[in-house]
C-alpha cells in the first residue's frame, strides 16, 4: 500500500512500487520510476527522468532530476539514477544529465548529507558518504566506498578513485587515486586512506603493498608515468597495484601532487 | 491567538502558545512545543522533539528538529531546543541530538542564517552570530557571543570559547579558546576579538589583561603547559585567566596553534 499524502501532487503515469509514501506538499512528475519501500518526505521534488530504487529515503525540499545547470540548455530526455537504500538529507540537489538520454548516477548504500549538490553526469559509486554541502559539478566521477568531507567542492571532470577519503574544506581540483587521504589546500596526497581500509577488512599486508606502490609514485623521484612504468613492472599480479595505474591511465586533469 | 495558514499541517497535538504564526505549507509534527510570539514561516518542517521558545522568528524552508545523520543514531527520543529570541533563517536545519546527550541546544538570541546546518547534539550558546552556509558537526559547543562568518566550518566535537570569531572560510578542527579571533587554514590564532568583546562591554583593562595572556600563550615560545604556569604566576588570582586556563585544561582536541 502506497501513502501518498493528499497534498502532494503525484502524476498518474509515475511508477511506484509497493509501501512507498510521499510527504506532503512533494510533487513526483510523470516519467519517474520509485522502488519499493522509498519513502519521500515533505516539500520534495521528483522531476521527469527520476529512477529511484528501493529502501531509499529522501528528506525534505530534496530536488532530483532537475534541469541541469548548464548555460543555454533545454530540456532533454536524460535520467538521474539512484540505487537502492540511499539516504538523502535535506535541500540535496540531483541534476540529471545534459545529454539525450545520458545518466546521472548514485550507487546503493550512499548517504548524501544535507545541501549536498551532484551536477550533471556525475556519477557516484556504491557506500560513499558526501557530506554536507559537497558541491559536486557536473561530470565528475567518484568511486565506490568514497567519503567527501564537509563543504568540499569538486571541479568539474575530475575523478575520485575508490576508498578516498578527502578532508572537509578543501578543493578537488585534479583527480584523486584511489585508496589514498588527501587534504590541504592546493589538495595533495596525505598518505593512504589506512583506517577506512582495515575497517573494511584490507589486510596488513595488502595495506603494506599500497604504501609501496604510493611511494613510488609520490616519493621515488620519479614522474608520474615513470612510476606507472615501475608499478606495473614491479606488481604484475596485484590488483589493487593495477586498480592504481589504471586509475592513472584514464585520469585526464592529472592526479594531485604530494 | 493562534494564526496558522489554511495550507498549514499542524498536529493537534502540537503544544502552541499564544500568538503563534504559522506560514502556507509549513509542516508542525505531534512532540513539538511551540513558545508565545513564534514565528514558523512557510514551507518550514518542524518535526517531533522540537522545543521552541518563545519570540523565535523562523523563516522559509527550515528543518527544525530532523533526525541526525549520525550512524549510531537508532531512532531514541531527543529533542532540539531553540531557546527564547533566536532568529532561523531560509533553509538552515538543525538536527536533533543522538544518545551521546539527547539534545541539541540553540541558546537564546541566537541568529542563524541562512543554508546553516546545526548538527546532533551541538550545543550553541546565547547571542551566538552564525552566518550564511555555515556548517557545524555534531557534539560541538560554541561559547557566548561568538561569531561564526559565512562558510566556516567547526569538524565535530570541537569546542569554541566564548567571544570567538572565526573568519569567512575557514574550518576549526581543533578547539578554540575564548575571546580571540582566527581565520587560514589550518585555523590560526589572529589575535583578541577586540570588537566582539567591546560590544560587549568588556573594558580596555581586561582587554589588555586577555593581550597579555594570548602573547605569553602564542608569543613568548613557550610550550602549552609551560605558557600556562606562566600565565598563573604572572596573572596571578584573574577571572579572565582562570576563564582561558580553565578553557585549555577541559580541552580534549587540542587547541589551534597560532
Amino acid at each position: 500500500m502506497n501513502l501518498i499524502h493528499p497534498t502532494a501532487i503525484v502524476s498518474s503515469k509515475a511508477k511506484l512500487g509497493t509501501n512507498v509514501s510521499i510527504g506532503p506538499f512533494s510533487i513526483i512528475q510523470d516519467d519517474v520510476e520509485i522502488g519499493d519501500n522509498t519513502s519521500i518526505a515533505s516539500h520534495s521534488v521528483i522531476y521527469n527522468g527520476a529512477r529511484i530504487g528501493s529502501d531509499c529515503k529522501i528528506f525534505q525540499g530534496v530536488s532530483i532530476a532537475h534541469i541541469p545547470q548548464v548555460s543555454g540548455i533545454k530540456d532533454v530526455q536524460s535520467q538521474a539514477v539512484i540505487g537502492n537504500r540511499v539516504t538523502i538529507h535535506e535541500f540535496v540537489t540531483i541534476h540529471k544529465a545534459s545529454k539525450e538520454q545520458g545518466q546521472t548516477r548514485v550507487g546503493s548504500n550512499v548517504l548524501l548529507m544535507a545541501y549536498a549538490h551532484l551536477g550533471h553526469d556525475s556519477s557516484i559509486g556504491d557506500n560513499c558518504i558526501i557530506a554536507n554541502a559537497v558541491q559536486i559539478a557536473g561530470h565528475v566521477h567518484i568511486d565506490d566506498w568514497a567519503i567527501i568531507g564537509g563543504s568540499t567542492p569538486v571541479h568539474q571532470f575530475c575523478f575520485v578513485g575508490k576508498h578516498c577519503m578527502i578532508g572537509g574544506g578543501f578543493r578537488v581540483v585534479k583527480d584523486v587515486p584511489p585508496y589514498v587521504l588527501a587534504g590541504e589546500e592546493p589538495l595533495r596526497f596525505n598518505g593512504l586512506n589506512s583506517v577506512g581500509l582495515k575497517r573494511r577488512g584490507f589486510s596488513s599486508e595488502q595495506l603494506e603493498n599500497l604504501k609501496h606502490i604510493y611511494k613510488l609514485i609520490y616519493d621515488s623521484g620519479m614522474n608520474v608515468t615513470q612510476a606507472k612504468e615501475a608499478i606495473k613492472e614491479k606488481y604484475s599480479s596485484d590488483p589493487l597495484a593495477k586498480d592504481v595505474t589504471e586509475f592513472i591511465e584514464k585520469s585526464k586533469r592529472g592526479i594531485i601532487p604530494r | 491567538m493562534v494564526e496558522i495558514h489554511s495550507t498549514a499541517i499542524v498536529s493537534t497535538e502540537a503544544r502552541l502558545g499564544v500568538n503563534v504564526k504559522v506560514g502556507p505549507m509549513a509542516i508542525i509534527k505531534d512532540d513539538v512545543e511551540i513558545g508565545d510570539n513564534s514565528i514558523i514561516g512557510s514551507k518550514s518542517v518542524v518535526y517531533d522533539g522540537a522545543r521552541i521558545g518563545s519570540n523565535v522568528t523562523i523563516l522559509n524552508s527550515a528543518s527544525i528538529a530532523h533526525i541526525p545523520q549520525d550512524k549510531k543514531f537508532h531512532g531514541e527520543y531527543s529533542l532540539c531546543i531553540v531557546e527564547p529570541g533566536s532568529i532561523i533563517y531560509d533553509f538552515v536545519t538543525l538536527h536533533r541530538g543522538t544518545e551521546a546527550s539527547g539534545k541539541t541546544v540553540i541558546g537564546k538570541n541566537v541568529v542563524i542564517m541562512h543554508y546553516s546546518h546545526v548538527a546532533h547534539d551541538c550545543y550553541i550558546n546565547d547571542n551566538v552570530f552564525i552566518d550564511n552556509c555555515v556548517q557545524i558537526g555534531g557534539h560541538v559547543e560554541v561559547g557566548t557571543g561568538s561569531l561564526l562568518e559565512s562558510y566556516t566550518q567547526i569538524h565535530q566535537f570541537c569546542k569554541l570559547g566564548k567571544f570567538v570569531t572565526l573568519i569567512t572560510g575557514c574550518k576549526a578542527t581543533m578547539d578554540v579558546p575564548p575571546f580571540i579571533i582566527c581565520s587560514d587554514k589550518p585555523l590560526k590564532y589572529k589575535g583578541l576579538s577586540e570588537e566582539l568583546l567591546r560590544k560587549s562591554g568588556y573594558d580596555e583593562n581586561q582587554i589588555k589583561t586577555l593581550n597579555s595572556i594570548y602573547n605569553i600563550l602564542y608569543n613568548s615560545g613557550l610550550n602549552i603547559s609551560q605558557a600556562k604556569e606562566k600565565i598563573k604566576d604572572s596573572l596571578g588570582e584573574n577571572e579572565l585567566a582562570s576563564e582561558v586556563l580553565d578553557f585549555i585544561n577541559a580541552s580534549s582536541r587540542g587547541i589551534i596553534s597560532k
